[in-house]
Parts: C-alpha cells; sequence; structure tokens
C-alpha cells in the first residue's frame, strides 16, 4: 500500500520526512515518533481511512487514502453536493431549555432553533441555511447527548 | 464563641467520603495513611469508580444523576450510618458547602469536617461576606454594597463601566458577566438572575467594577478550634477560562513579600470575621500597582490544595481530619516555611479548540507522567465512558522544584510524558501555554485565555507533516489486519477487568 495521501484538517499534507513511527504499546495506540535525533510521543487510533493522532496534547483526525480511495471519496462527495435535508445536531451535551420552532416553521439562516444550557452557559442551535422545519426530536427540559439530532430542517 | 451543635470533637475511627472521583481518592488515601477506616458512596454510573475501589467500604446513594445521588443528603447520612462512620469529609463542591447538610449531620451525631454551619451560611452569601470584610478594613473591589434592583440604573451607573455582575449566591463562575456598558446592563441582569436562580435558587445580583488587568491570588488558611490560624501561602489562580481556573502555582510570581504580608493581613481579617476551623481560602484580585480587593472565602479543601501540599510538605486533608478531631496546629503548620515552585494544570475533558466546550466519550488510553517533582491526581480509568453527569475533570497534574524556571521545565517535560487517547483533552492548550513568553516571565493576568488563546493556533505545518507521517504509518503497519480500533479494544478489556474486580470484591 504505497502512495497514501494524508489530509489533515481538511487539508491535504505531505507526511513529514526523514521521521518515522515506532509502536511501544500497539494495543492502546501509544507509538513513538523519531528522526534519528529526535522523539516524541503520540498516541494514535483508528481504521482504514479515518485515524487520530494526539501530539503535544493536540488530537487531529487524519484521513489516510489511496489514490483509488481518494477518488472514489470525491465523487461521493459530489454526489451529496445537491440540496436535501439537514438534520440538526447536539454540538454539546446539555439540557434543551427552549425550542423556538415547530414542525412547519419556516427559517431563515442564522436563526436561533434550540437553546441548549451546558456547561453552566446557554448555547443557541441556529439554522445552518433556510428552509422549513421537517422534524423536531427534542422538547425544553430534555437532557441530550451531543451528536444527537435535534430537529431536520428540510 | 458559638459552639457546634451535635458531635463534640474526638476520635475519629471511620470517614464518610461524600464525594467521588480524584478528591474522593484523595481523601481515601490520606485516612489510609492516619489508619482511619474511610467509607465511599456511589452512584449507579460509579459502582467500580476508583474511590469505590480505594475505600474500605462502599456503598451504594442512588442513581446517577447528582441530584438523588451525590446531593441527597439522606441517602449519603443513611450511608454514614451504615457504615458506622463517626465523621464525615465533603470534599470540594457537590454538598461541601451546603450549610444545611452539615448541620444535618452533626444533628446525626457526626463529626463535620469542615466549618461551623453558620460560618459557611455567613459566607455563602458572597454579598453580605464582601460587606463584612469592608467593615473589618479589608479592601473590597469598589461597586455595590446591596442587591442590585432592576429598576435601579442609577446606583448601577455610579459604579462605572465596565463592571462585573455578580451573583450573591454564585461560585464557580456561574451568574457571572461582564457588562461593557450600562444599556448591556438590563440583558446580562436577566440572563445572570435565570442563571443564579437554576443554579443557586436564589437570584440576588450585585455589581462591582471591573479590575482590568487583574491577577487571582488566593490565601490558603489552616485553623483549628482554639483559634490559631496559619497563612500557608498564596496561590496565583489566573490562567482562566470562563471565570474558571485551570492552572494553580504558588508562590505567585507577581507577590512580593510586601504584597504577600498585606494579603495575608487581609486574610485574617476575613477569616477573622467568622467562626472559622478547617482548611480555608480567602480570595483576592491583584491589580498591576500591587492593590488587592477581598473577591470571596471558601471554608472547605480547593481542588488546587496540591500544589501547596507540594511547597510546605505538609497534608492539608490529614490537617482537616485532626482539625475535626480536636487536635491543634503545631509548628510544623505555624511556621511552615514553603519551598520551591508548585504548579499544577487541570486535565478536562474539554475542547480547547472549540471554546473549551465539554466532550464526552472515553480515555481509550491515559498515559501519567512520573519521574522526579511529578505527582497526579485523578481517578480515570481507560475505557469506561465519562459520566456526562459530573465534573469533565479528568486529573491534575501537579509539578514542584526548586525555583520557577525549574518548575516550568519540568512542567513542559510532564507535557510530554502524558498521553491520553480517545478525546481531545486541554493538555493542547497546556503544551502551548508553556511555550508562552508571559507563562514563562510569570507576567500574565485574567486575560490571558480571551486575548491570546482564544481558540487555539492552527496546527503548524510540521505539526500537520508529523501527525500525517503517523497516520499513514499506522495505516500501513495495520494493512492487512483491519482490526476494531484501539479504543474499542481497549474498552472491552477494562470492563471485562473491573468486572472480574467487582465479582471478587462482594
Amino acid at each position: 500500500m504505497s502512495a497514501l495521501r494524508t489530509t489533515v484538517a481538511g487539508r491535504e499534507v505531505a507526511a513529514a520526512e526523514g521521521w518515522h513511527l515506532e509502536w511501544l504499546d500497539r494495543g492502546r495506540g501509544i507509538a513513538q515518533l523519531s528522526d534519528g535525533s529526535r522523539s516524541l510521543q503520540v498516541h494514535v487510533e483508528g481504521s482504514g481511512t479515518r485515524w487520530f493522532v494526539t501530539l503535544a496534547g493536540r488530537r487531529l483526525e487524519v484521513v489516510v487514502e489511496s489514490w483509488r480511495e481518494r477518488t472514489l471519496a470525491e465523487a461521493q462527495l459530489a454526489a451529496a453536493a445537491t440540496a436535501g435535508p439537514v438534520e440538526i445536531r447536539a454540538t454539546l451535551p446539555g439540557l434543551v431549555v427552549a425550542v423556538n420552532v415547530a414542525v412547519g416553521s419556516e427559517v431563515e439562516e442564522g436563526e436561533p432553533l434550540v437553546t441548549i444550557e451546558a456547561m453552566k452557559m446557554q448555547n443557541e442551535v441556529r439554522a445552518p441555511r433556510a428552509g422549513t422545519i421537517g422534524l423536531v426530536a427534542v422538547s425544553a427540559g430534555a437532557a441530550v447527548a451531543a451528536g444527537v439530532v435535534l430537529l431536520r430542517l428540510d | 464563641m458559638r459552639k457546634d451543635t451535635g458531635a463534640q470533637p474526638g476520635p475519629i475511627r471511620t470517614v464518610l467520603v461524600a464525594n467521588r472521583g480524584e478528591i474522593a481518592v484523595r481523601i481515601i488515601r490520606a485516612c489510609r495513611e492516619m489508619g482511619i477506616a474511610s467509607a465511599a458512596v456511589y452512584s449507579d454510573a460509579d459502582r467500580l469508580a476508583p474511590h469505590v475501589i480505594a475505600a474500605d467500604a462502599a456503598y451504594r446513594i442512588g442513581p446517577a444523576p447528582a441530584s438523588q445521588s451525590y446531593l441527597n443528603i439522606e441517602a449519603v447520612l443513611a450511608a454514614a450510618k451504615r457504615a458506622g462512620a463517626d465523621a464525615i469529609h465533603p470534599g470540594y463542591g457537590f454538598l461541601s458547602e451546603n450549610a444545611q447538610f452539615s448541620r444535618a449531620a452533626q444533628d446525626a451525631g457526626l463529626i463535620w469536617i469542615g466549618p461551623p454551619s453558620a460560618t459557611q451560611e455567613a459566607l455563602g452569601d458572597k454579598l453580605a461576606a464582601r460587606r463584612a470584610a469592608g467593615e473589618a478594613g479589608v479592601p473590597v473591589v469598589p461597586g455595590l454594597q446591596v442587591a442590585l434592583q432592576d429598576d435601579d440604573l442609577g446606583a448601577a451607573t455610579a459604579v462605572g463601566f465596565p463592571a462585573m455582575l455578580k451573583a450573591a449566591a454564585g461560585g464557580g463562575g456561574r451568574g457571572m458577566r461582564r457588562v461593557e456598558e450600562a444599556g448591556e446592563l438590563p440583558a446580562a441582569m436577566a440572563a445572570a438572575r435565570r442563571e443564579a436562580t437554576s443554579a443557586f435558587g436564589d437570584g440576588t445580583l450585585y455589581l462591582e467594577r471591573l479590575i482590568a488587568p487583574a491577577r487571582h491570588i488566593e490565601v490558603q488558611l489552616l485553623g483549628d478550634r482554639g483559634g490559631a490560624l496559619a497563612c500557608l501561602g498564596e496561590r496565583d489562580c489566573s490562567v482562566q477560562r470562563r471565570h474558571q481556573k485551570l492552572v494553580e502555582e504558588t508562590p505567585s510570581p507577581a507577590v512580593t513579600p510586601e504584597i504577600r504580608e498585606a494579603l495575608f493581613e487581609s486574610a485574617r481579617r476575613v477569616a477573622g470575621t467568622v467562626e472559622f476551623h478547617n482548611a480555608a481560602t480567602v480570595e483576592f484580585l491583584l491589580d498591576p500597582e500591587g492593590n488587592h480587593y477581598f473577591l470571596e472565602m471558601n471554608t472547605r479543601l480547593q481542588v488546587e490544595h496540591g500544589v501547596t501540599e507540594l511547597v510546605t510538605g505538609l497534608d492539608l486533608v490529614a490537617w482537616q481530619i485532626l482539625i475535626a478531631g480536636g487536635a491543634s496546629l503545631d509548628r510544623s503548620v505555624l511556621e511552615a516555611t514553603p519551598r520551591g515552585q508548585a504548579i499544577e494544570v487541570r486535565v478536562y475533558a474539554e475542547d480547547p479548540y472549540a471554546g473549551f466546550a465539554p466532550v464526552t466519550g472515553s480515555v481509550s488510553c491515559w498515559r501519567p507522567s512520573d519521574g522526579p517533582g511529578v505527582r497526579i491526581d485523578h481517578a480515570l480509568v481507560e475505557g469506561v465512558p465519562l459520566a456526562v453527569e459530573y465534573d469533565p475533570l479528568l486529573a491534575k497534574l501537579m509539578v514542584h522544584a526548586a525555583d520557577r524556571p525549574a518548575a516550568v521545565r519540568r512542567l513542559r517535560r510532564a507535557l510530554d510524558e502524558t498521553l491520553v487517547g480517545g478525546l481531545q483533552t486541554d493538555l493542547g492548550f497546556h503544551r502551548w501555554l508553556v511555550e508562552q513568553p508571559e507563562f514563562i516571565s510569570g507576567d500574565y493576568h485574567t486575560g490571558l485565555i480571551p486575548q491570546r488563546w482564544a481558540e487555539g493556533p492552527e496546527p503548524s505545518a510540521d505539526e500537520a507533516a508529523l501527525v500525517a507521517l503517523a497516520a499513514a504509518e499506522a495505516r500501513r503497519s495495520s494493512a492487512g489486519a483491519m482490526t476494531p480500533p484501539p479504543a474499542a479494544r481497549a474498552g472491552e478489556g477494562e470492563w471485562a477487568r473491573r468486572a472480574r474486580q467487582g465479582a471478587l470484591r462482594q
């Protein structure tokens, strides 16, 4: 599997030259990077094309693809770009304190839809684009985990 | 002097630890060293948590939500009774500042490892404590001495802007708002009042002039029942996000011997306004001219007590227990001389690149630093999902060295040795911090995170190239062996191990 392409934080990046990775504890994802004169501890986990590397306390997602995988992924992305329903998810775990819309509400881009209290602060979840609310999956008083679907925007 | 109701001080044989996580483990360790039995309490989320395993005995107190377990006074007291405990240590957070709890514990015949309930009540009202400190001749932040009413914007204007709006029942940054100008006040008051009412059941607000730039400095006190009081140095807690501490160090790089003397004098005066025996902290703001202003006094163990322990060599938790049992402070405390520099960084399950938002999931890999001058207090277990019900503090990494430059170098080394996998933590912020000129020189203030970090820098080209290499090599070395990601495997292993431990305990 040669010629792997790597994307870090959405940007294609060439792997550092002259460095290599050595596993210290493969099962737990502990490894060392070294270039012969310096070494750094890293944590690496993932599988297939999706990996997470923690270096100096920062955890970055790295997409590792062969040319073939890359071409396929680009084609899928192009197909998905056409407008369709958007699921709006909680980005933080917390308590829903207000739901400002109902099924059928017409909303503008940036309009506050749901208020979630997390970390002792109130956070607004806003409409990513204009549209009609197709589904309201939560109500005020509900505790939500990060990633939970709150609404669907059609 | 008013005597406590309930149990009189006496020998303590069994301590009920009314807390969880790293602080519960910390208290249990002190008990073990003192030859005192410890009893833990746990919610359904914590059945095999480290504090349960560390204690001599453990009692279930309810379901995962704190309101039904660690904040449930009846359940905690019932556990104390079943444990045959003669004393209760509340740790920090949860019920530690709840006067109703300390009174109920004493009415049940238990020794309360803390101050008298009346003192908790007096200091819990920050506005009243501010008035009392002012009357005792301690400088307070200029501002209102009475509650701010919605229709009394004239009083607010007299304070001047920018200002800080605070909740009288507040703490931990809740119900606190920075207000830039008079026009922002009504909206800020509504939000702060709502926050304070929901968090404390009391929406009383007051207003102080904003002191900025400022450092947040606190003085550690230890007092006994006979009235002896020791000032065990100050801690600088100026690295904050959301008005909550992230890094603490002692001594403060900004505190000269003259300032220290003035801070200690003020701390003693504030402590003199209440009847008090226990560990306590008096918090101040320090302006660039070296003037200090009283903020509040907390009569409990602080999260950051460990740095004071490192420089003084004292065990503050053991002293809390000794004092509660009636012991007097001895020379080791009254004449304690701090040595060297200690720094603590708090490791939180928070994403510093996204406004320090909380992160859920589980820690797939935890490899703490060790070696000379490193202390880590934690209750982390690999593969166990973080309980969203509780504080996202994962660990406290502390270093101690002969002087501040050596302590900063040691902290840098310890951070490089510390690995947390599975989720983003604030370790990326801490690693950045130890390279910043203002932190290295010690010349920083509470505006450091909002002004200099914000959401953190983009990954550098070198950093991106290194993580790209690591991921590509990891994929190459795993080709042909498409196993589940390490996180899942570690999780299963850990649960199996803990299930075995659980079976052994029964």
